[in-house]
């Protein structure tokens, strides 16, 4: 138990400091860390602090949650698909996610609410379509088919997204804007709802923690212990997808966080999701803002989205994944 | 009686196949697929920003008095029909022989990476080397391919994987290079530029006969390799450990076979974009008409690959003129649902 | 109205020089030199600053890359050219076939977007390709006199260009004191701020006119480096006294920031120093024309800047 607590300080120590650095970091070079702690202490801020506080901070809070968010779905999706490989990227939520939002800038006569919801709503019916084709009437749910069918659907509809490229310039450049997972305008507002979700995910998340593990064991042990599968498989989607479409919403779609980061985790923490659950939120977060870093500095002093740099991280993870996953668990 | 059985001993087997063939009903689908094939290309042909009435077509075709439209005819829709007509096919081939290899019905070149793998390397070039000109691309592309199938060749080597486990790690290595090419797109100083935009999406776009003199070689040749391995397709398709009772190194044949349609894959990539889906929509459209003998899949799977490549490329020029949609557009609009009926009606889970 | 002004002296300037009529000949462009014929009569252009060129000598083109949206050729570019044009797609992905269809005597192309398709276009027509994506401003203007040469109209074409430089020079006169500020021209759709750097068209307009610039220079043989993608931050690092915005959208980007302390702060901001201007005028259209409405755009600033 004390090495599991030593692990959990380690998380939180390193998370904290690529928390802070990414706020040190920016294109502006006299803005310090000494800035943000004499912006709590003033009323009036000034410039620097003003950059800090208002552009740097709500940027690296939402670089935190939106790993955290990730990090959580990938497990929950995981867990309640006993899939491994399991996660928004390859079950196509993000890329239908990225597909809702394509349509309404295309055609801004279809958006409903706004552009967030189109986002949303692309994530949900990507996600829903790609369990309904893993569950057949004959045969049942199928892992396999599950990745599978989430591959197709992402496949499809990035095939769309791209096409927008090919039309006028500035329409392009809208649609790579809000596809590429860009989180260098996030501001305060972008936050709060941010910070709703995410506890009540966690909450939520929580108190399914312990179905989770029974349902590691097999839908027919399960049962047998007095836990309902599809409620529990139901209840684990609804969330890791609502989950997914709030970072959606506010960052655009992140790849490959909700496949590494689960996966990550269990190697340290075990199987219990109870204790998986705080550590896959706090290494996805250091990911995210590990990623968040990099994106500031690889073409200083301009900015590549962050969702590209996860990409460029998480491919190479994913391949190594699936050459050591077991061919049982397929 | 004993006469007969000694002509058929003296006859070739390959005399014999033959003349089973012309007499199965296999035969005769072909044929109505090469018809259907070659009524595609003349109406694609007709269409497009300017529609040509199908007599000026044939007018200009052959060369017969009346009016003619020599320009849109010859120099701009002929020769994309052609490498419509290459890359579907190529791609078919590709599909099928690879659907072979690795046993599984939702494999193709787009789900092993091999396509991902060429589009990546042919952005680089475009990034990298500017000046060089695009007829070079289809060589960037291959080698792209290549490198995506040593990568998941030698990544697999000696463990005995599952054909699924194989498809999975393709589909790793695609991400990968995804990911390079959403970098290349985003990140660096092009993502404006119309060349790797435009071709990304599988688009016969500006395609002239330059293209056309600059894979035709290639292409040809991989096939007709391709087709004439087809009989050790059905060898290795009883799976690996039976194919190595009948006296075939399983392991190089894989090799030479993968390596085959790598570069049909790669080369079509190279001269047209990722052209996504048709090497696993045609495989299995051909497999529900003649059966699962490779020695007919492979030539019908071809026809079949072209006529879906043929009718994107006209369809794009058709629907929005004088704005082109991407033939991969349409193809990833038909393939993906597909790909999922595929799945759920594929018995061999 | 100026345009006309200038068309009857170039006129009158064509017309001396017409009694020895150049060969238009060959063409020296980026991606070689073309044999055009003598004075083409049907021209396809691949992108607005070349309808700018053709305009300045009353020439009307057959066909146009117009995006498929006629209004994105201004009046000021129809009241000489008429309305008669072709549309030949968009400027990325122009259809082939309808120019082939035009049976044109030259093609115009740009580097940056149709160098692909080179050969395909000159299968159609003599093509001449220019840079006037990536282009700045005095390239631009250099350009005007190849167009001019390639369409037979020379002499109409350099007395123009002679015109437009006085016009330009004029504006110059009028516009006291730019040395003094820092400008900044932007370009906001929804999602971003993309500023136009120094080596930029519009950068070096502004150049032109004497401000100065607090971008860092770059090259400029990119199109990126043209248009660098702005943060909030970052544009607090450039902090200009005048800050130009072409809206694509409505709300755009920058709109977002109207609360933010630190945009507040800005320079141009606290002294109410942020101008919008039309984004297509400024950020599309290159040339002659297009330069002296941006000129015209900036007097009407510099008379209100505080």
């Amino acid at each position: 138990m004390r090495h599991l607590s030593l692990k959990y300080i380690t998380l939180v120590v390193a998370m904290c400091a690529s928390a802070l650095l990414s706020l040190s970091i920016g294109p502006r070079q006299d803005v310090f860390l000494s800035d943000l702690l004499s912006a709590f202490a003033t009323d009036e801020l000034s410039i620097n602090q003003s950059i800090i506080f208002d552009l740097r901070l709500p940027r690296t809070f939402v670089a935190i949650l939106v790993g955290a968010n990730l990090g959580l779905a990938g497990m929950i999706l995981q867990a309640i698909t006993r899939n491994p490989l399991a996660s928004p990227s390859i079950l196509g939520i993000n890329q239908g996610a990225a597909l809702g939002m394509t349509l309404g800038l295309v055609f801004p006569s279809i958006i409903l609410l706004n552009l967030d919801f189109m986002a949303i709503l692309g994530a949900l019916i990507a996600g829903a379509l790609t369990f309904s084709f893993a569950n057949s009437a004959k045969n049942g749910f199928n892992s396999l088919r599950l990745i599978l069918a989430g591959i197709a659907v992402g496949a499809f509809s990035y095939a769309m997204v791209r096409f927008t490229f090919i039309l006028d310039d500035d329409l392009a450049r809208e649609v790579i804007g809000w596809t590429s997972g860009n989180i260098s305008a996030s501001n305060w507002q972008d936050v709060k709802p941010l910070i709703v979700w995410t506890l009540l995910g966690i909450i939520s998340s929580y108190l399914l923690a312990h179905k989770f593990n029974l349902l590691a064991l097999g839908e027919a042990a399960s049962q047998g212990l007095g836990a309902n599968p599809k409620l529990i498989q139901f209840m684990g989607a609804v969330i890791a997808a609502t989950l997914t479409a709030i970072t959606v919403a506010v960052a655009g779609p992140v790849m490959f966080i909700g496949l590494v980061i689960p996966h990550f985790c269990r190697r340290f923490f075990g199987q219990d999701h109870r204790l998986l659950l705080p550590a896959t939120m706090l290494a996805g977060a250091l990911l995210m803002s590990l990623a968040d870093i990099v994106a500031k500095l690889i073409n200083f002093p301009y900015e590549t989205p962050t969702g590209i740099i996860c990409a460029l991280i998480g491919a190479p993870y994913f391949l190594y994944q699936s050459l050591t996953v077991k061919g049982a668990k397929l | 009686m004993s006469q007969s059985v000694k002509q058929q001993n003296i006859r070739p087997q390959w005399q014999a196949d033959l003349y089973v063939y012309f007499r199965s009903k296999s035969f005769v689908i072909q044929v109505v697929l090469f018809v259907l094939v070659i009524v595609a290309s003349v109406w694609s042909l007709m269409v497009g920003a300017v529609s040509i009435p199908v007599q000026v077509t044939i007018n200009t075709l052959f060369d017969l008095d009346g009016d003619q439209q020599k320009y849109i005819i010859l120099r701009s829709r002929l020769p994309r029909v052609v490498l419509a007509l290459m890359t579907g096919g190529a791609l078919a081939i590709s599909g099928a022989v690879i659907q072979a290899i690795i046993r599984n019905p939702l494999a193709s070149p787009k789900i092993i990476g091999v396509n991902s793998g060429a589009a990546l390397f042919a952005c680089l070039m475009i990034i990298l080397l500017p000046d060089i000109p695009a007829s070079y691309l289809p060589l960037a592309a291959c080698a792209g391919g290549i490198l995506a199938a040593l990568i998941i060749f030698f990544a697999t080597f000696g463990r005995n994987l599952s054909g699924v486990h194989l498809a999975l790690v393709g589909i790793a290595v695609g991400f990968i290079c995804e990911s390079g090419v959403d970098y290349i797109l985003v990140a660096l100083p092009t993502h404006e530029l119309a060349t790797p935009l435009v071709w990304l999406t599988g688009s016969f776009w500006g395609r002239s006969w330059t293209h056309v003199y600059a894979v035709w070689l290639p292409l040809c040749t991989m096939a007709a390799v391709g087709l004439t391995m087809a009989y050790r397709l059905d060898i290795l398709h009883l799976g690996a450990e039976t194919a190595t009772g009948l006296g075939l190194n399983v392991q190089v044949q894989r090799l030479i076979l993968l390596l085959i349609a790598t570069l049909l894959a790669s080369i079509s990539v190279g001269v047209a974009g990722v052209l996504g889906f048709v090497g696993l929509m045609a495989p299995h459209i051909a497999r529900r008409l003649v059966g699962g003998n490779h020695r007919l899949v492979l030539p019908a799977s071809a026809l079949v690959g072209m006529l879906l490549v043929v009718l994107a490329d006209g369809a794009g020029r058709a629907i929005f003129p004088p704005i082109e949609i991407s033939a991969g557009i349409l193809t990833a609009i038909f393939g993906a649902p597909f790909f999922i009926y595929i799945m759920l009606t594929s018995s061999q889970e | 109205m100026s345009i006309k002004k200038y068309l009857t002296s170039a006129v009158a300037l064509a017309m001396v020089g017409m009694a020895s009529l150049v060969n238009a000949g060959e063409i020296t462009h980026e991606l070689g030199v073309t044999n055009v014929p003598d004075a083409p009569k049907r021209i396809i252009v691949l992108e607005f600053s070349f309808i700018d060129a053709l305009a300045s000598v009353g020439v009307s083109p057959v066909g146009i890359a117009d995006d498929k949206k006629r209004d994105r050729v201004i009046p000021a570019y129809t009241d000489v050219i008429g309305n008669e044009w072709v549309s030949v797609g968009t400027r990325k992905t122009p259809s082939l076939e309808i120019m082939a269809s035009l049976n044109p005597d030259l093609i115009i192309a740009d580097k940056t977007r149709h160098s692909a398709v080179y050969e395909a276009l000159s299968e159609i027509a003599p093509t001449i390709v220019l840079d006037s994506l990536s282009g700045n401003y005095p390239e631009s203007v250099e350009q005007m006199s190849i167009i001019g040469k390639a369409i037979g109209k020379s002499e109409q074409m350099e007395a123009r260009v002679a015109a437009h430089k006085a016009t330009m020079k004029d504006y110059i006169a009028q516009m006291k004191n730019t040395g003094n500020y820092v400008a900044q021209f932007g370009v906001t759709n929804k999602t971003g701020l993309f500023l136009h750097s120094p080596v930029s068209y519009n950068g070096s307009l502004l150049e032109l006119f004497g401000f100065k610039s607090n971008m860092v220079k770059t090259n400029g043989d990119t199109y990126d480096e043209n248009y660098v993608e702005t943060s909030l931050e970052q544009l607090s690092v450039v902090n200009p006294d005048i800050l130009i915005l072409g809206k694509y959208a409505d709300p755009a980007h920058t709109d977002s920031w109207a609360e933010e302390p630190l945009f507040k702060q800005l320079t141009a901001v606290k002294n109410g120093n942020v101008y919008n201007i039309t984004a297509h005028n400024w950020s599309r259209l290159r040339g002659m024309l297009a330069a002296e409405l941006t000129a015209a755009d900036l007097l009407e600033i510099m008379k209100k800047v505080k």
